[in-house]
């Protein structure tokens, strides 16, 4: 199969244990790294980065990314959402963006941050946010 | 020979293992930096200490003394759909201006028996809740 049959046992042992501890070694990382990280044991309390990503794609106004982070929905509705956020204004300008805290039970996870902005015209606004997150999708945001 | 070939297998294996966790340190992208100024954070303030503590406990006497009636409202719509607190847990607050966020996240069930949780934050000035988001 493939040719491997002309290469010697050894090699074909050789090239197979470094495939198997290749892709250990990758997807043990990549879960462990993803599993402290938002557990908050290293810092940055616990914030999820699929909330981090979601709030940044909010104050930038990137409606494909926020797309990505909510529930597949119908096309209409994610047609909806992307003018909404186009219809937003120009000169929202993000002062300071705080992660307050967050906490999870089973699929669910609720992480709060405090907003600052400018709006056009010099309003000040200053008011938190909260994500809710089941399965990686934001499916409530108030 | 066999042990060898087993060590050779070990060594090999053990070479994939760490190949594949440095790769994943060069090409893991992670979490984009916050570009943004972050506040400090503060303590829990006792008033909204509080009202945990009276939501937690089911003391609908001691809500009804610390908040008044458009608070409690706002609360009765930040907590939705859970019918049964049954844990409120602060997670953290900021100050800018004289304004204060404390934020809670609210675990128990709803009219379903389902378990979830909710986030509020209770909005304070002048060491008064004004308002809940």
């Amino acid at each position: 199969m493939l040719g491997l049959n002309l290469l010697a046992p050894v090699v074909r042992t050789v090239m197979a244990m470094l495939l198997v501890g290749g892709l250990m070694g990758y997807a043990g990382t990549a879960f462990t790294t993803t599993m402290v990280v938002d557990s908050g044991i290293l810092g940055g309390g616990g914030e999820s980065s699929d909330a981090h990503k979601y709030i940044l794609a909010l104050l930038q106004r990137e409606s494909e990314s926020l797309s990505q982070l909510r529930p597949a929905r119908d096309v209409i509705s994610r047609a909806l959402e992307q003018q909404n956020v186009s219809q937003q204004s120009e000169e929202v300008k993000p002062l300071s963006l705080t992660y307050l805290g967050g906490g999870s039970s089973g699929q669910i996870s609720v992480h709060i941050y405090a907003v600052e902005i400018q709006a056009g015209g010099g309003q000040y606004q200053f008011f938190p946010l909260a994500l809710t997150i089941v399965g990686g999708k934001v499916v409530r945001v108030e | 020979m066999n042990s060898a070939r087993a060590s050779l297998i070990l060594a090999t294996f053990l070479g994939g293992l760490v190949s594949g966790v440095l790769f994943y340190a060069l090409t893991d992208k992670g979490a984009d930096a916050n570009p943004y100024e972050s506040l400090p954070k503060a303590a829990e303030p006792a008033v909204t200490a509080d009202v945990a503590r009276a939501m937690t406990n089911d003391d609908a006497k001691g809500l009804a003394n610390q908040l008044d009636m458009e608070v409690l409202q706002q609360l009765q719509t930040a907590i939705e759909p859970l019918a049964d607190i049954r844990s409120m847990k602060f997670v953290g607050a900021v100050e800018k201006n004289g304004r204060t966020l404390a934020a809670y996240v609210a675990g128990g069930r709803t009219t379903d028996g389902m378990d979830v949780l909710v986030g509020l934050v209770l909005r304070i000035a002048g060491d008064q809740i004004v308002g809940v988001n």
